[in-house]
């Protein structure tokens, strides 16, 4: 059974994005189905040439890249969240599948879990 | 990738205050047949007169008993056995 890691927040205001990356990388590494949805302001996640050094963090672009090796299903994107927030192919990491509807697509999967 | 389970009778775990973007959305999402139950900061919900929760709305009674909510929400209130009872009995689940 596939679990479905809802990441709604933006990046590095917090540690709850990080810690849903955390969780869905944890699961796929034990074969457990997993697979990531950013919506809302957690698009923002998913944007190239991001420099958290800045703030002190470490940025979360590598570990996205990484997560097809480590078995993370499918990364997702809400598109009318990206549209909100300026995100096209031209400066989005790669691998992400854009979906209509945040709803339709939780519908998708009989364990969901937001991340913090 | 799972099919299309719109109908599946769905658990939903809320631990978000009223005023979180979360605590409406998962309102919204809500149907006929869920059960809903408020844990942790979501248990504040039941003593917001503007929050409108579904008739059956469950919580936490460790979470009602810590914020002096327990004697006015018995009627809602279950244990965290109770909880392990719905996760089993709910194949779909929703921790908001």
């Amino acid at each position: 059974m596939s679990t479905l890691i809802v990441v709604d927040q933006a990046p590095y205001g917090s540690w709850t994005g990080r810690e849903a990356l955390d969780m869905t990388l944890s699961l796929a590494a034990f074969d457990q189905p997993a697979a990531l949805l950013f919506t809302g302001a957690g698009v923002n996640w998913l944007r190239t040439g991001q420099a958290p050094e800045h703030v002190g963090q470490k940025s979360a672009e590598k570990n996205l890249s990484a997560a097809p090796i480590f078995g993370v299903e499918e990364l997702l994107a809400c598109s009318e969240s990206c549209q909100r927030y300026g995100l096209d192919d031209a400066n989005m990491i790669g691998g992400i599948n854009q979906v209509a509807s945040t709803a339709e697509t939780m519908n998708r999967y009989h364990q969901v879990v937001f991340a913090g | 990738m799972n099919e299309q389970h719109e109908h599946t009778p769905t658990l939903h775990i809320l631990n978000k205050a009223p005023k979180h973007p979360r605590f409406a959305a998962c309102l919204g999402t809500l149907g006929a047949e869920d059960v809903l139950v408020l844990s942790e900061n979501a248990v504040l919900g039941l003593a917001d007169q503007q929050s409108r929760l579904p008739d059956g709305c469950l919580a936490l009674e460790a979470d009602l008993a810590a914020r002096g909510l327990n004697e006015s929400f018995q009627k809602q209130a279950i244990s965290y056995a109770d909880l392990v009872k719905l996760t089993e009995q709910h194949s779909r689940i929703i921790s908001w």
